[in-house]
Formats: C-alpha cells, sequence, structure tokens
C-alpha cells in the first residue's frame, strides 16, 4: 500500500519537475524568487483548507461546506468588528470560534445522525451561504486597519506572512497524519468504518475532531483572504471547494478512503498553481489553462494507475 | 417531518410584510445624488484628478504597447461587446494589442489571480472591470508600482488603485432613464419588482439605492414591492420573473432589470404569460438580446450604453494615457469616432447619458 | 432477490414523504397566498424546473451504480451551445434537437470507459471533464451568446394537450428509466454493480460495460435535459448556471439514491427535483426577506436530509 502511495507521489513529483521546467523554458519570468513566493501567497487560502481536507477525504468523507464557511467567516469578522464594534483581534477570533463551530455542527450531522458527508455538507454549503448572505445583508465591511493587512500582504523574513501560517498547519497535517494514533485512525476508518469500529478505535470523536478542523481551517482561510483584499462579502470562496478537492485527489488521496498523505496534497497543489501561472504567462488564457488542468488531473490518474497494475503483477 | 414542520414555522416567522420595509432591498449603504426630475442637469466639476500614476513607466510614447483586457467575467454577451469594441478600437490606432481574458466566474479572488499573473508577465497596459473595487484595489496598485498603465471600464476600483476610469454612465443618470421610463410606461402610481444579479454586485446595488433617492424625490407615488436575486443566469430569471407574475398577478404592473442578462428573461416571461402591454419591462440589456420583444411590440424599450462604444472609449483611452495625451487636469478628452468626452468626478471619462432603445432605432445597432 | 425487494420498499418510504412534504408545501403556502397554486404559478415552476428533473434522473442512475459526475452542468451549458450553434448555422431544427443526445452520450461513455476500463474514479474523471468542458466552452464561443434563434425551435415553449412540454419530458422520461431499472435486466445489473460489483461479476455481469453504458445513458438524458435548456428563452448563454451540478446532484440524494451505490430510483429524484422548485418559488410567496432566502432553503434541505435519515432508521 504504501508503495503504491509513494510511486503516485514520484510521479506526481516528475510531473511537477517536467511542468516547472517547461514553464520556465516559456517564460523567464516564471522561475523567479518574486513570483514563486507571489503563487505561494495567491494558493495559500486553498492550501490551508485543502490540508484538513485530506484528512476528511483519507475518511472516505468529503466537506463540500468549505467555501461556504470561509465566506460565512469572512463575513463574521466584518460584522463582529464593524457593525457590533468589537476590537478586531476579538472579532477575529469570535469568526474563528463560528467556523469551527460550523465545522463541529457538519461532524454532528455526520456522526449523529449517519447522514453521509456529501449530502450533509452540500446542504450545510447551502446554508452557511445562506447565513453569510442574511447576516451581512449583502453588505461589504471595508476599512480595515493597516496592521490587519500584514497576514495577507505583508511579509515576515522575506516570506510572505500567511506562508508561514500555511507552513505551521501543513507541519501540523504531516505530523498528525503520519505520526500519532489519531492519524492511523484516520486511516483505519477509510479502509474499513465498521472494522475500525470494531477494533474500538474511536470512529465518531475523530470524525467528529476531523470536520470540526476543517471548519476551523477555513475560518482560518477566510482571515486570511479577508486580509489580503481588505474586504468582506457574502460570496467570498464561492466554488473553492471544488479547487481544493481536486488539488488534495490530484495529490493521491483516494477518494474511496484509506489512502493519501498531506505531502501528495501540497505536491498537487504546487502543481496546479504552477500550471495556473506558468501557462499564463506564457499566453495561454485562463479557459485554456482550465482545460489543461483537468486533462492533468486525468493523466496524473492513469500513469499512476498503469504503473500501479504493472507493480502488483 | 417534525423538524421539517418546525423548519416550515420558522420560515413563517420570517416572513415580515414587504411594506414594512424603508430600504429598497439590494440597494447599497452609499450617499446618494438624484438628478433633478426635469430638464438638464449641469455636468458636474471635473474636480481635481484623483488617481494614481505608475511609478517609473518606460516611456511608451507612440510605441507599440501589449494590453490585456480583463473584464468581471467572460462568458457573457456584455463583456464579448466591450472587447469587440477594443478590438475596433486596435484596429484603428494599429499600435495597440489587446487581449480579452478573465475569470468564467464573477469571482473576485480569480480576478485578482488574473491581474496579478498579467503583471508578471510584463504587459504595458491593463484594462479591468473589476468585480469589487475595494477587492481589486492592492493587485492593481501593484500593478502600477511596477510602471504599468491602469484604466477602469465598467465597473470601478478605488480611485488611487488606477488612473481613469471610462465611466458608462453615472449611476443617478442610469437610475432617472430607468425610473422615468418605468414612470411614463405604468403611470406614476402602478407597481413594481426588480430583477438583479446578486446584492452583492457593487453596481447594481448602487442604481438600486440611487432609484430609490430618485424615485422618492420625482416619482413617489411608484410602490416597489421587491428585490429577486437571479443571479447571471438567464433561466433563474425568467424563473424569478414568472414567480413575480404569478405572486402579485394584476398588482404587478413593472418589472426592472438590472442586467443585461434579467432583462431579455423577464421580456420573455411576460411574452409566455401572455401580458404584453399589461406588465412592462424597463431594464438595462443589449439590443440584440431585446429585438425579438421589441419589434414583436411586447416590450416598449430598452435601456443602456452602447457597449461596443464602452469598450472602444476604454481603448482609446488606455492609448492616450500611455501617450501622455490625456493628463491630470484634463476636461476634455478625444476618443476616436465618438468625439470629445467628458471628464467628471475628478479621474472618470464620462461615456454619455444611457441610451434609450426603441422600436424606431433599435435595428440600427448590432451588439 | 429479497435485497431488492428491501430497496422497493426503503425507496418507496422515500417518495411517500416526498409527496407528503411537497403536499404540505403546497397547502401551507396555498393557504398563505392562494395565487402559489393558481395553475400559472403550478405550470411555472414544473417549466422552469424540469431540465433539472430530467439531468436528476441521469444522475440517478449513475449514483445508483456507485459513481458520481460533477460535470453535468458543465456538460448541460456545452450541449446547449452546440444545440444552438447547429440550428443558428442553417442546420434543421431536429438536426438541432438531436445532435445534444448523441454527443452527450459520447462525451459521457468517453467518461465511463475512463471509470470503467482505466479505474479513474468517476468524481475525479467528472471533475477533471468539469475544468475541460467548461474551460473549453469559453475557448470555442469566445463568450458570446447565441440569438437569432429560428422560429419553431423553442422545444420548450410547445404545449401538448395544453401541457408544456417540458412538463411531458420530465414525467415521461421519469415513467421510463423507473420502468427500465425495475423491470429490465440491465436496471437490476445497475443496482447490482452499485451495491456489490464482485458479487454482479460473479454473477454474470460485466460491472465494466454497465457503467459505460450506464454514463451513455446519463450523457443522452443530460442532452434532453441541455434542449430543454436552450429552448426556454431567445438566447442561449455560453456560461453554465453556477452550481447547477450540486442542485442536480441534491435533487438525485434527497430523492433517496444512496451515495454509496445500489439504492434507489428516479421517482424519486424527480419528486425532490420538484420539491426544491417549489420551496425556492414558495419562499418568494410567503415574503421570507430576499437576503435570508437562501438561508432558509438550506435549513429546509438540511430538514429533509434529516427527517429521511430519521425514517431511515426506523425503516431499516
Amino acid at each position: 500500500m504504501t508503495r503504491i502511495l509513494i510511486r503516485h507521489e514520484a510521479i506526481l513529483g516528475i510531473l511537477f519537475a517536467v511542468a516547472l521546467f517547461v514553464m520556465a523554458a516559456q517564460s523567464d519570468r516564471f522561475l523567479t524568487t518574486a513570483n514563486l513566493l507571489n503563487q505561494a501567497r495567491l494558493m495559500t487560502e486553498v492550501g490551508l483548507i485543502a490540508i484538513p481536507m485530506t484528512f476528511v477525504i483519507v475518511t472516505g468523507g468529503i466537506d463540500l461546506s468549505v467555501g461556504s464557511i470561509l465566506g460565512l467567516c469572512a463575513i463574521l469578522v466584518g460584522v463582529f468588528w464593524q457593525n457590533a464594534g468589537l476590537p478586531l483581534p476579538a472579532a477575529i477570533g469570535l469568526s474563528l470560534l463560528a467556523g469551527t463551530a460550523a465545522g463541529f455542527a457538519n461532524g454532528l450531522i455526520i456522526t449523529r445522525f449517519r447522514v453521509p458527508p456529501l449530502i450533509a455538507t452540500l446542504a450545510t454549503l447551502a446554508l452557511y451561504r445562506g447565513l453569510a448572505e442574511g447576516i451581512s445583508q449583502a453588505r461589504s465591511v471595508r476599512g480595515y486597519p493597516e496592521w490587519f493587512a500584514v497576514l495577507g500582504r505583508g511579509e515576515f523574513l522575506g516570506i510572505p506572512t500567511q506562508l508561514w501560517l500555511f507552513a505551521l498547519v501543513a507541519l501540523a497535517g504531516i505530523f498528525l497524519l503520519r505520526f500519532t494514533a489519531f492519524g492511523r485512525t484516520t486511516y483505519a476508518i477509510g479502509n474499513s468504518e465498521a472494522a475500525a469500529e470494531f477494533s474500538g478505535l474511536p470512529v465518531e470523536r475523530t470524525k467528529l475532531l476531523i470536520y470540526t478542523a476543517s471548519g476551523f481551517v477555513s475560518a482560518l482561510a477566510a482571515i486570511v483572504f479577508v486580509s489580503r483584499v481588505s474586504t468582506t462579502r457574502s460570496d467570498m470562496g464561492n466554488g473553492i471547494e471544488l479547487e481544493v478537492i481536486t488539488a488534495v485527489v490530484l495529490g493521491g488521496t483516494s477518494i474511496f478512503g484509506g489512502r493519501g498523505m498531506v505531502i501528495g496534497t501540497l505536491i498537487g497543489l504546487c502543481l496546479m498553481q504552477i500550471l495556473q501561472n506558468g501557462l499564463s504567462l506564457s499566453g495561454v488564457r485562463g479557459d485554456g489553462t482550465t482545460v489543461v488542468i483537468g486533462a492533468v488531473l486525468i493523466v496524473a490518474v492513469l500513469i499512476s494507475n498503469i504503473l500501479g497494475r504493472f507493480s502488483n503483477d | 417531518m417534525k423538524k421539517l414542520m418546525t423548519a416550515l414555522l420558522g420560515a413563517s416567522l420570517l416572513s415580515t410584510p414587504v411594506a414594512a420595509q424603508s430600504a429598497w432591498t439590494g440597494g447599497d449603504d452609499q450617499p446618494t445624488s438624484p438628478l433633478a426630475c426635469s430638464g438638464e442637469s449641469p455636468a458636474p466639476e471635473p474636480g481635481e484628478y484623483n488617481g494614481g500614476a505608475p511609478e517609473n513607466a518606460p516611456d511608451r510614447k507612440g510605441k507599440d504597447i501589449t494590453v490585456v483586457d480583463i473584464p468581471k467575467l467572460v462568458g457573457v454577451g456584455y463583456f464579448a461587446s466591450t472587447a469587440s469594441g477594443m478590438q475596433e478600437a486596435a484596429k484603428e490606432l494599429g499600435n495597440i494589442t489587446i487581449n480579452t481574458d478573465g475569470p468564467t466566474r464573477a469571482n473576485i479572488d480569480e480576478q485578482i489571480t488574473f491581474v496579478d499573473n498579467y503583471i508578471t508577465s510584463g504587459v504595458d497596459g491593463i484594462l479591468f472591470a473589476a468585480n469589487d473595487p475595494v477587492a481589486i484595489a492592492p493587485v492593481l496598485k501593484k500593478a502600477l508600482a511596477a510602471g504599468i498603465n491602469v484604466v477602469g471600464y465598467d465597473a470601478d476600483a478605488q480611485a488611487d488603485a488606477r488612473q481613469w476610469f471610462v465611466n458608462q454612465a453615472l449611476p443617478n443618470g442610469v437610475a432617472k432613464s430607468m425610473m422615468d421610463q418605468l414612470a411614463s410606461e405604468i403611470g406614476e402610481e402602478g407597481s413594481f419588482a426588480i430583477v438583479t444579479s446578486t446584492f452583492t454586485t457593487p453596481n447594481q446595488a448602487r442604481w438600486i439605492s440611487e432609484m430609490q433617492a430618485y424615485t422618492e424625490k420625482c416619482h413617489p407615488k411608484l410602490k416597489f414591492l421587491e428585490t429577486v436575486e437571479a443571479q447571471e443566469d438567464n433561466i433563474l430569471s425568467f424563473n424569478q420573473a414568472q414567480t413575480l407574475i404569478n405572486k402579485y398577478g394584476d398588482e404587478l404592473k413593472g418589472i426592472l432589470g438590472m442586467t443585461s442578462v434579467a432583462t431579455p428573461a423577464a421580456a420573455e416571461a411576460v411574452q409566455q404569460n401572455g401580458l404584453c402591454g399589461k406588465v412592462s419591462v424597463v431594464g438595462l440589456a443589449l439590443p440584440n438580446a431585446m429585438k425579438p420583444y421589441i419589434n414583436g411590440d411586447c416590450i416598449k424599450s430598452t435601456i443602456l450604453w452602447n457597449t461596443v462604444d464602452l469598450g472602444y472609449a476604454a481603448a482609446e483611452v488606455m492609448r492616450q494615457v500611455v501617450d501622455g495625451t490625456l493628463k491630470p487636469g484634463d476636461t476634455t478628452v478625444k476618443a476616436g469616432r465618438l468625439g470629445e468626452l467628458q471628464i467628471v468626478n475628478q479621474s472618470q471619462v464620462l461615456l454619455g447619458a444611457p441610451k434609450v432603445f426603441t422600436k424606431d432605432d433599435i435595428n440600427d445597432f448590432d451588439f | 432477490m429479497s435485497r431488492r425487494s428491501f430497496h422497493a420498499v426503503s425507496s418507496l418510504g422515500q417518495e411517500i414523504l416526498l409527496v407528503v412534504v411537497i403536499l404540505a408545501l403546497f397547502a401551507f403556502v396555498g393557504a398563505v397566498n392562494p395565487r402559489f397554486v393558481s395553475e400559472n404559478n403550478l405550470t411555472s415552476i414544473f417549466v422552469g424546473n424540469a431540465y433539472i428533473a430530467v439531468a436528476a434522473i441521469g444522475m440517478s442512475l449513475v449514483i445508483v451504480s456507485g459513481n458520481i459526475d460533477v460535470s453535468i452542468g458543465a456538460l448541460i451549458g456545452v450541449l446547449a451551445v452546440i444545440s444552438g450553434l447547429l440550428v443558428t448555422s442553417g442546420y434543421p431544427i431536429w438536426v438541432a434537437w438531436l445532435a445534444p443526445l448523441l454527443i452527450g452520450s459520447a462525451i459521457n461513455a468517453l467518461v465511463g470507459c475512463l471509470i470503467a476500463f482505466a479505474r479513474v474514479p468517476s468524481i475525479i474523471a467528472t471533475l477533471a471533464m468539469l475544468s475541460i468542458l467548461s474551460g473549453g466552452l469559453i475557448t470555442f464561443t469566445g463568450g458570446r451568446w447565441i440569438s437569432g434563434l429560428p422560429a419553431g425551435y423553442q422545444l420548450a415553449q410547445f404545449r401538448l394537450l395544453g401541457v408544456p412540454s417540458p412538463v411531458w419530458f420530465m414525467v415521461g422520461m421519469t415513467i421510463v428509466a423507473a420502468l427500465l431499472m425495475r423491470y429490465t435486466a440491465f436496471g437490476r445489473s445497475v443496482y447490482a454493480v452499485g451495491s456489490n460489483p464482485e458479487a454482479a461479476r460473479a454473477s454474470g455481469i460485466s460491472p465494466s460495460s454497465v457503467v459505460v453504458r450506464v454514463f451513455a445513458i446519463h450523457g443522452a438524458i443530460a442532452g434532453v435535459a441541455a434542449v430543454l435548456f436552450a429552448t426556454q428563452l431567445q438566447v442561449i448563454q455560453s456560461t453554465t448556471p453556477v452550481g447547477l451540478e450540486l442542485v442536480i446532484i441534491t435533487a438525485s440524494v434527497v430523492g433517496g439514491v444512496s451515495i454509496l451505490g445500489g439504492v434507489g430510483t428516479v421517482v424519486g429524484s424527480t419528486l425532490a427535483a420538484i420539491l426544491f422548485a417549489a420551496i425556492g418559488s414558495s419562499l418568494i410567496f410567503l415574503n421570507v426577506s430576499a437576503y435570508w432566502l437562501r438561508a432558509v432553503q438550506g435549513v429546509l434541505i438540511l430538514a429533509t436530509v434529516l427527517a429521511d435519515m430519521a425514517r431511515r432508521r426506523r425503516t431499516g
């Protein structure tokens, strides 16, 4: 099992290197530190959410509501700060709390009521987006103080601030999934939930925690996003769930659960981002880029399937 | 089942009578400045330039330049026609290349990424129609800092994040055209509803607020019923217009379409219900999309600026900004076949007043 | 065999629940505002959303077979544009009506092959198709709308015996698909493959060929949905409605199709599509504040899902 996994990541790694090389040959503006750091900045929100999404998908579940949670939390920062008059740090704290609660609610619906994750989060996708629109009354909140922009637009030690946050979350994800009992339970649930339950693993609690984490990190992404664009709107994060899921499955996480690594997700994410950026720099329009990303997704899975089949013989 | 009933009950609790609402749904919270009810309003003074300036821009005067046009989204007729106006100008000028590229959804994040990538790829100029005036500002400022000329059209950004903005029509002018036309068709005491894209779209929200202010001032007896959202989706717009017709019956005299998607769909709903002449549709729409209804005498008019001209003017302004022939302090600008355009609001080029197309002249236009 | 009858019973419960909820909704909203249950409004609820119900039929087959298709919205957009382009460039109208069925079927058969033979999970294959179709659509049309459609092309505006054609399509196709799923060997093999591919293989069914056929049928049905979508108005947009795939999938799963495969009927999915359309319209009639409309819609969807789970636990 691990051999296949590593193989998929190796293939992705090679694809990534090839893409990097081709893009660099196409445009001399691609392979510069400034551009790469900037691209990393742009992918942070999707990247952050992709980490807990890896856990979710490894359990065999899915979370479609992340984009709506992002929108809801973005709105809440603005509403708490401007309409309720709270200090901005408190507003951010409350918004993170709300995101966590939204994720927790997802987890409850999935574990207690046994609603399949796809349906549960489809329903909350509509609900949370609706709440965002209702609470904001479709008004934007603008005019955030300068210091807040540091998170989304500033730098720390020459590296975009939010990348430090992203690195922290990614490292935590790698550690949790790879080296802890929690991670082993996550895989066990994905392989066979019944078997995991039978062997006394805390299935419900683990799933609850994972969906809660997904809500929390979506809220975190909302804060980063608001700071980057310095405004809040209720339609923020609309459709981001498909980008996140694409990155995760491109990274080799099996949609049926039981397989996948955070490292793979990170490579998948970077591959998507450099394709978007590199193709744009070499003169391909946005719609062409979308087509290429779709094709790469199929090709990556095809290659790893074919090689996987050979190695099984 | 019990839960469902509870939910239904909850829904009924939310149902407050519309009449109690003070502000029209879907408006924004910015101050309004309604025009005079009749007669020409004096042209506003341009005032002092408040746009930005590119830093250390190379001298591009008279040289071939490459410009990217990033509309709110691609795939809608509106921006396809502005893009064709730009190509027309590019052909006339001969020394400007314009590529249109943008997100497939009106999404602030994707649009920012597009602008960012084009800054890196090193274009000479960026034309944009912003999905959000504030969200796009940082990345446009980055473009200015990189020495790129930045000109907006259709939907503005914060003034200091771009050099000039080609304004298709002032919001209070749009509001006046819409409401005067509506009142002339349904009478001063008719009831009407609005179909908009989403409540978060800045242009539409601005117009709705201005329309309310102008109506209170000049058509106080017109009765606002409600606003419904229909995204940029013509089937949903059609369904929503249908629902309004069914809900209000004879009470509904007019539907205001706030987007080029909603207006033809509302017209279709009126026609399919056999309500031509009984329910008026007044709104913003491309003439081509409205021809079937206007030529068929179902709908009287459509209001819009010439979107091809809007794109044309944006490209002309870009060229002149690059050449330095349009500079802070000017009060007019020459824009090719459009002649002299006025400068308003410190750093905006005004295309003109919105045009009302009727059966008499709609067939003279093809966009 | 006993397993089959269990499906029949459990999904019948779902259908009854949906019918009751729909009737309750109509009764409640009709009591508040009688215009809601006027013939006009009922017609518009059905007509305007029939293409969603039709597409949900194909989606239900796909989900019953243990797969999913997130590219359906983009596919409908592409097929609608193809139909419009054909008719505006002078092809006979019947060609413009039939071509989407064939092309949709061909495209999705290809996707089915990717899933069945190359072992690409359906969500990945269709996520990729979503990118390819939606990006390709813009590349192809340059973002222009298709207008100037000839008279007689508007299939969705025709009426037969006073009933608009989309309603005929919705009802007719639901019945045909329901019969197909219940009484034919093919229908049984779809359930078999969805509930247990290995067992299906052991009993002589080829899961790969079933999956390819399911996707081909789904593509043809998407073609019908696209024609209904394209012929409702006088212009065809070259973008796809945002989130259409989620609406269609939600209709299927709320209609009782298990996302794990093997369970559910198409009647439920059509009823669920009708329910969602009715909810959208009813909230406007109830004067729910437009800003809160989507939140209430979300609550109602969640309530339907939870009620369904509660019912299943009682019967299951």
